[in-house]
Formats: structure tokens, sequence, C-alpha cells
């Protein structure tokens, strides 16, 4: 469904990479890509889905270059500024978007229901909060039952109890999924995902969710490392078991990186 | 996927557009009825000619002025549109397709109150009935005149959008307006000769407006004939239509999704 090859970004003007070199390859298995802010996660995303300029290495889905692909609607993601296409209430959005996914837009308003965002309808999307967009997003990504799901920190601003319905909702999904979150509680969310840590635009993994209570990170090459994080800091392994810090006890990955270097 | 009564609804919705398009263009007639007509004397053909020029001229800003706001509109929807045509049921003829319907719907009314505002104001200035000769020649200049000014405005801004950088949007999308004011105004004060105002899209459409109020053939002031033949204005503005709008395909295809906040300038 997804296959990612050396890809980078760099922007104009800029020297540092956004994303560098990264390579993935998804067939019906679902990540969760956790990084800091400015680590280069959205930007991978938006690389993916050809909303970024790629300098080199290739993003294909479904077989087809994301540069040249048309009409494939197994793609989705809940990046705001795709839903920006016309500037009408989201009353009138909704069921836009439902049919040009070929999705359903009665089950799209069901869904708006249950999640309790029927006082978005009389508004624009930048009237929303953040959460409130985040939430629009995820719900209009999913309308048409996506083989790829492409989500950017979904949970964003997004309040506790609807976090906790919203991660049930994604785990009933099936098909691929790239999710990413700066947020590495998040990740007992997600059992049975796989686990990718992206840090200064590269991506290292993959690891397991449900091994997250497990992994070390290490300062240096370590024997029998699971993978090796090359940082501005310096470098780092990711260790099962044993390690200088785990990752469960971090509130970040900068914090642990920082700590150990 | 058919968005036209989406995109119109947007439009016919849009207080600011009402105004910037047709109440503040009523001044202009105003203008014209009541300014700049001091010492002269109109009546009968005089009359219906001097007050035909102004709702030329007139309408051709305000067509302008839609088509500027709308082509804004895709350099905040550069993004939305580059995902859209990768994965969903929008393809860039059915945008285009849609874009160009609810422009040309929007042209329809700004042009009948700009009409009515003509016939009411005029008449009012100079108590006179000014009902158009053709006013169904008038909605079909005024439909395709909104293609026109939509598919020119689109290129300029997908021409900014693909490769200049967003920065350039605020300036670039004013040419179709800078050049309204140039050849509508240029047409009224200057001898123009008639392969420029055969050749060019907005004299093709002014004259045409011009005929369809008064009734009489657009004069030429200068090299040529004295007078325009109307179905070569229509086939020329045709012809413009027709190629701008292919070329708005052929740039929309290659949409380059940017960031919006790549056309600040400070």
């Amino acid at each position: 469904m997804l296959d990612v090859r050396d890809l980078s970004v760099t922007f104009p003007g800029s020297r540092t990479p956004a994303v560098r070199n990264v390579n993935l390859s998804l067939g019906t298995e679902r990540v969760v890509v956790v990084g800091p802010n400015g680590s280069g996660k959205t930007t991978l995303l938006r690389a993916i889905l050809g909303l970024a300029p790629i300098t080199s290495g290739t993003a294909r889905v479904f077989g087809q270059d994301v540069s040249t692909v048309r009409g494939e609607l197994r793609v989705s993601t809940n990046l705001a500024e795709v839903y920006r296409l016309i500037s009408l209430p989201v009353r009138d959005l909704l069921p836009i978007f439902a049919r040009l996914k070929g999705g359903d837009p009665a089950a799209l308003a069901r869904r708006v229901h249950e999640f309790e965002l029927e006082g978005t309808l009389d508004r624009k999307i930048y009237e929303l909060s953040t959460g409130q967009q985040k939430l629009l997003g995820v719900l209009l990504a999913l309308s048409a039952g996506p083989g790829l799901l492409l989500l950017d920190e979904p949970f964003d601003n997004v309040d506790f109890s609807r976090r906790r319905r919203l991660a049930a909702l994604l785990q009933e999904q099936s098909g691929a999924a790239l999710l990413s979150t700066h947020e590495l509680e998040l990740l007992r969310l997600f059992d049975g995902w796989h686990l990718a840590f992206m840090f200064e635009g590269r991506l290292v993994g993959p690891f397991e969710t449900a091994n997250v209570d497990r992994l070390f990170l290490s300062r240096g090459r370590v024997p029998d490392a699971l993978a090796i994080l090359e940082t501005s800091a310096g470098v780092f392994s990711v260790t099962l078991d044993r390690g200088d810090l785990p990752v469960k006890n971090a509130t970040s990955l900068t914090a642990l990186v920082e700590q150990l270097a | 996927m058919n968005l036209a009564p989406a995109y119109s609804k947007a439009l016919l919705r849009n207080e600011t557009l009402w105004f910037w398009g047709g109440v503040f263009m009523l001044f202009w007639i105003v203008i014209g009825a009541f300014v700049e007509s001091q010492g002269l004397s109109l009546a009968g053909t005089a009359l219906r000619q001097y007050a035909a020029s102004w709702y030329a001229v007139v309408v051709l800003l305000s067509l302008s002025m839609l088509a500027v706001a709308i082509a804004n509109s895709l350099t905040y929807g550069s993004a939305a549109l580059a995902y859209a045509f990768r994965y969903t049921r929008l393809t860039p003829n059915g945008y285009l397709g849609s874009v160009l319907v609810a422009s040309a719907i929007m042209g329809f009314f700004l042009g009948f109150l700009i009409l009515g505002g003509t016939v009411a104001v005029f008449g009012a200035r100079f108590h006179a009935s000014l009902v158009p000769s053709n006013i169904a020649g008038l909605v079909g200049v005024a439909l395709v005149a909104g293609v026109f000014f939509m598919a020119l405005a689109a290129i300029l801004m997908l021409v900014v959008i693909n490769y200049v950088g967003l920065r350039s949007t605020s300036l670039v999308g004013f040419v179709p307006l800078m050049l309204a004011y140039a050849f509508g105004l240029g047409q009224v004060f200057l001898p123009l000769p008639a392969w420029l105002l055969y050749g060019s899209p907005y004299n093709d459409i002014t004259s045409l407006l011009y005929q369809g109020f008064c009734g009489a053939a657009a004069p030429v002031s200068g090299a040529g004939p004295a007078t325009l033949a109307w179905p070569i204005l229509v086939a020329a503005l045709l012809a413009w239509s027709v190629a701008l709008s292919a070329g708005a395909t052929f740039l929309l295809r290659r949409i380059r999704a940017r960031q919006v906040e790549e056309g600040r300038q400070v």
C-alpha cells in the first residue's frame, strides 16, 4: 500500500533536510511515528501525499508514484489544509467531502453526532478550535473507509474522553495507517501497532508499541541494538530490556536524547 | 464530480463580492451619470451611447474584480486541490468547469445589477427611459466574459503557485483589473485601432456590451473600419475563453501544494 524509498525533503532556501533518507514499506501494518515537534513527521506525511517537494527518493501509494497518482480514493489524511477546498460552513462541507471520497454522507453525519461536534456545523473550518479541526479531519479521513490512513497528530488539543473514543475508532479500522504524535504516553492506546521514532528528519524502527516498556536508549553504538539513532547531539542505540535510560519514563524523545547527551 | 452548485452557493453568499463587484461599481455609474456628464448635452441616441459606454466599462471592471477574488482563492486551496486531484473523485476539468460555471452565474447577477443600476441612474439623471436593445445578448456576453476573466485570472495565479511562489500573488492578482482599466478606459479616451479592439478580449467584451445596450455597433476612433462587427468580436472572445480555459486546465493538473504563509510580504 505504501512504499517509501530513500525519501528526502529539503525546503527551498534551507540547507538542512526536513526529512532524510526515509525508507518505509507498509502492507496492512499500522505504525505510530513518535517524534518531537519539528522532527519532520508532518513533512513526511505531506511528502507521502505528494504535498511537499521531494528532493530525492520516491514515495508510492498502491503502486503509483505520488507525484502522478490520480483519483486514488483509498488514501486519506486528516491534514487540515486539504479540506480548505471551498469557503462553506462545515454542514455543507461534510457531504461534499464524503461524496468526493466515495463515502456515505449520512454515516459521516452520525460520526459527527457521536463525537458531539454538532456545534461546529454552522461554522467554517478556520473558525473551529484546533481540537475540533483535528477531530473533524480524522472523521473526514475515515469517511471512505480508507486503505491507507495518514494521520498527523490526531489527538492534538483533543479532550481526554474523546481521545479514548478516537483511539478506539482508529483501532477498529482495517488497512494500513501511519499516525504521527509527539506524545509517548499515547502509545498505550495503540496496542498491536508498530512503532517508529522520528528525530531530526530520520525515521528509525520498526519496534512494537507492546514493547514500549522494554525499550531503552543508550549512548553510542551498542551491540545487539534494535536501531541506531543518529542526531546532531551524537549517536544513540535503541535497545531491548537494558540500556542507559528507559523510553517509558521519558516525557518526550527530545528530553531523553538531551538527558543522555 | 460537479461542484458548481457548491461554488455558486459560496459566491452568491459572499457579501464582500457583492459589495466590491456590485455596490461599489454602481458608484462609478453614479459618477458617469452625475459628474462626468457635466457640460454635456445628452439626449436620444447620444445619451444611449454615453450610458452604454459607462455600462460596458463598469461591467468589465466588475467582472475582472470578481475573477481576481476567485483566483486568489486558489492560493488558499492549492494544497486542497493537489490532494483532491490525487485522492478524491475531483478532476482538474471538473474543478475548473465548476468554478467557471459558478463565476459565470455570479457574473450574470453582477451584470444584471449593473444593468439595472445604469438604467435607473442614467434614467433618473436625464429623465429618459433607457431600455437596453438586446438584453439576451447582454446576458450572453456577461456569461462568456465571466468565463474569460476566470480563466485569465486562474492562469496568472497558477503560474505563480506552480513556478514563482506565493509572495507574488497579491501583486499578480491585480493584473486582470489593471488591464481592465487600461483597455476599458483606453477604448473610451484613446484612438485605438480596429485590430487591437478585435484582438483584445477586454475590448471584445466592452464593444459587445456597448452594442447590446444601445443597439449600435461600437465605433472605432483609430485606424480601420468605422465600426466593429459583432460576429468577429464574439468569435474572438470565444477563442480567448477556450484557449485560456485550456491553459488553466493544463496548469491546474500540475498544481503545487503551497503553504498560505508563504505569501506574506513581511
